[in-house]
């Protein structure tokens, strides 16, 4: 009897931890996954992008979770490594969705990882805000489950970069360049909207991915003075260039580098020299008129003790805030999810952002220069933080 | 014993016929990516495995077939690119055959990598000239119908390696492993059979780039010849071992479920243990699993 009575009291004290436990916990976490390139061709460069997914992710558990359509939810994250392959990239998305069978989803870094992802979230209809990806190509894309947060479009680009150098009053360029897909495509734009300007290209030279000695080059642009000097590169030959730059003595008062100068190595690493560049980039943490810049910049460096890639991790930290936003107001229903990134309106570090098609409408393409170490935007006027100062 | 062995093959191939019917998008996936390397690594051994002409560079095939596939999608019917890629991987290896053929041991080993890579740049180039950086394909076939052009080169690939194996063809290649010279006295056409391993070898790379093309549903050069294919189809043959069908088999079976365990979490640790494995198969068990497993089968 005593022990029929004691075990109905264990069981029911059983149950009771039970529901403690239960009520504790609350709503399950939500899962949301990515493919990153840990391994691989874009093993450098896909860590700018995943830092600002775990500062987001830190953020909002911080916070008490991401709001899910009123619920609040802890965020837990599945990742897997794509190895830079694209193929690969789409198996993961495929996994995600039908094994892991996660809740929402981040972008992979890269053009070709989001360009081939985009007939796999088609299929599975599931939407996804990229980030890390520019070519005019993403026109091309049926508007649906895929959304480029970047106003770096290699066409609108060029246009802004002649017109802004034609300001300037730059009469002769230099164009160098790596033969990747970026590089390449802008080149493709940028001849004849320099043309269209009136500046005369002086030195147009473009060389392999793995190319180390680029003195050949470079004493042809020192030899041919120009007012500007067009550097089309990658991470690992824009730091080529600068160094062997430097030693050979080439410098002119408009100068541009394509990638690189806004990871946080680059201004470190050079220093004074690498003062008055000019490079991609829609974002900085000086615009007032952002109230989320500043203090996701402040978060990042108390997180990560470096700054933030003004490109790269601005534009992963907006497509999380879009996301954020838009699984507030829909919840995880993927049709409704799609019609909320569609037609919502989304207040980010880059200010508002809305998409037309598959295209950010609002933010204007756009230019930094580094200027005693910091980075401003100094094209165009709308969003500038500082006027441009030729280079010494 | 050999019917009972073909019946075995027949079952396994009619089992992979059946996964579209029985697993979602993730299997289906996954299996396309077992059948490539099965395709590439026994088109692999028909010239490699069966002369003793290691080939380092048979992304070179595999980037040129996605190639042709890209630039024919949207402007031939899809199977004229299908088709188109195969042959003209095939046509490509009996152009350079001739000369590559001619050099032996390590110097064939880096002219095939060194080629792989000039046409890397050459296709970037020209690319770059035609001011394309990178082909988007709209309106890929579905997945299973990708699972089924792939099963279909798989088989096709593991019939020719067989078939070859047990042909006058193959005995002509054994005898070139074994001591080129020495065969060319015997009579044996070594220059003519070479050509043909080696176009043998690179139409079905060739038409598996085809169908790659497809499914990542985008071509850029640096990762279409990306040197990893080469290395990956060398690794699976050399595990799976031997100069006959069921090697590469078992090689790209063992290597794709290890990866797909290890890859989730470990992805470092995947291509350490790559090397070692095949640093521990050259070594240990050149005749690789499937000799292992014969060996064992007969004491």
């Amino acid at each position: 009897m005593l022990a029929r009575f004691s075990r109905a009291l264990l069981v029911a004290a059983g149950l009771a931890g039970l529901g403690g436990t239960a009520m504790a916990q609350s709503a399950p976490p939500v899962k949301i996954g990515f493919s990153i390139a840990k391994t691989g061709l874009f093993a450098a460069a896909a860590p700018s992008q995943l830092t600002a997914y775990e500062l987001w992710r830190d953020q909002v558990n911080a916070k008490g979770g991401l709001d899910v359509g009123g619920t609040k939810r802890r965020i837990e994250f599945v990742q897997y490594d794509d190895q830079s392959d694209p193929s690969q990239a789409v198996r993961i998305y495929e996994k995600l969705a039908n094994d892991d069978k996660v809740d929402l989803l981040l972008a992979p870094w890269g053009t070709p990882h989001h360009f081939a992802l985009a007939g796999v979230l088609e299929r599975l209809k599931f939407p996804m805000v990229g980030n890390s990806a520019a070519s005019s190509q993403l026109r091309d894309i049926k508007p649906g489950y895929i959304w480029f947060p970047t106003s770096a479009i290699p066409d609108r680009m060029a246009t802004e970069l002649a017109t802004m150098m034609k300001g300037q009053g730059v009469k002769t360029a230099a164009v160098t360049g790596v033969q990747l897909p970026f590089s390449i495509e802008i080149r493709k734009f940028l001849m004849p909207a320099l043309e269209k300007a009136g500046i005369k290209v002086v030195v147009s030279q473009e060389y392999p991915p793995d190319a180390k000695d680029l003195t050949a080059v470079l004493t042809q642009v020192r030899n041919a003075k120009p007012d500007a000097i067009l550097s089309l590169s990658y991470p690992n030959d824009s730091v080529g260039f600068m160094t062997q730059a430097k030693e050979l003595g080439v410098s002119a008062p408009f100068q541009f580098v394509l990638v690189g100068p806004t990871i946080d190595f680059f201004p470190k690493m050079f220093g004074p020299a690498a003062d008055g560049l000019i490079t991609i980039g829609h974002w900085s943490p000086h615009q007032k008129a952002w109230p989320r810049a500043k203090p996701f910049f402040d978060a990042y460096v108390a997180k990560f003790n470096a700054r933030p890639d003004y490109l790269d991790t601005a534009l992963a930290y907006m497509s999380c805030e879009i996301l954020e936003q838009a699984v507030a107001k829909s919840g995880l229903d993927r049709e409704k999810l799609r019609a909320a990134i569609a037609g919502g309106t989304f207040d980010t570090i880059n200010g508002p952002v809305k998409f037309d098609g598959v295209q950010n409408a609002i933010t204007p393409t756009a230019f930094l220069q580094i200027q005693k170490g910091e980075f401003h935007l100094v094209w165009p006027k709308t969003v500038a933080t500082s006027d441009f100062q030729p280079r010494k | 014993m050999i019917r009972r062995t073909a019946w075995m093959w027949v079952g396994l191939a009619l089992a992979m016929a059946a996964l579209p019917q029985l697993g979602g998008d993730y299997l289906i996936g996954l299996g396309i990516t077992l059948l490539m390397w099965i395709a590439l690594a026994e088109s692999w051994i028909v010239l490699s495995g069966m002369t003793g002409y290691v080939s380092f560079g048979h992304a070179v095939f595999y980037g040129l077939g996605a190639y042709v596939m890209v630039v024919c999608w949207n402007n031939l019917p899809g199977w004229a690119g299908f088709l188109g890629a195969g042959l003209a991987a095939g046509l490509f290896a009996l152009a350079i055959g001739y000369p590559v053929l001619r050099v032996r041991g390590p110097y064939f080993v880096i002219l095939t990598y060194g080629l792989a890579e000039l046409v890397k740049f050459l296709i970037i180039n020209t690319e770059a000239a035609l001011g394309k950086f990178g082909r988007l394909v709209f309106g890929a076939p579905p997945l299973a119908t990708l699972y089924y052009l792939m099963l279909g080169l798989a088989t096709l690939a593991v019939l020719i390696a067989w078939t070859v194996r047990r042909s006058r063809l193959g005995l002509g290649l054994a005898a070139i492993r074994e001591d080129e010279t020495a065969a060319e006295n015997a009579g044996v056409p070594v220059a003519r059979l070479k050509l043909i391993a080696f176009a043998l070898s690179a139409a079905i790379p060739g038409m598996v780039g085809a169908v790659m093309a497809l499914r990542s549903s985008y071509f850029e050069p640096l990762q279409a010849f990306s040197p990893t294919v080469s290395f990956n189809i060398v690794a699976m043959a050399v595990i799976g071992g031997g100069d006959d069908a069921p090697g590469p088999i078992l090689g790209a079976l063992f290597l794709v479920l290890l990866s797909e365990l290890l890859w989730a979490h470990l992805p470092e640790v995947y291509m350490i243990i790559l090397g070692l494995l095949v640093i521990g198969f050259v070594l240990f068990a050149p005749e690789g699993l499937h000799g292992r497993l014969q060996r064992l089968r007969r004491p």
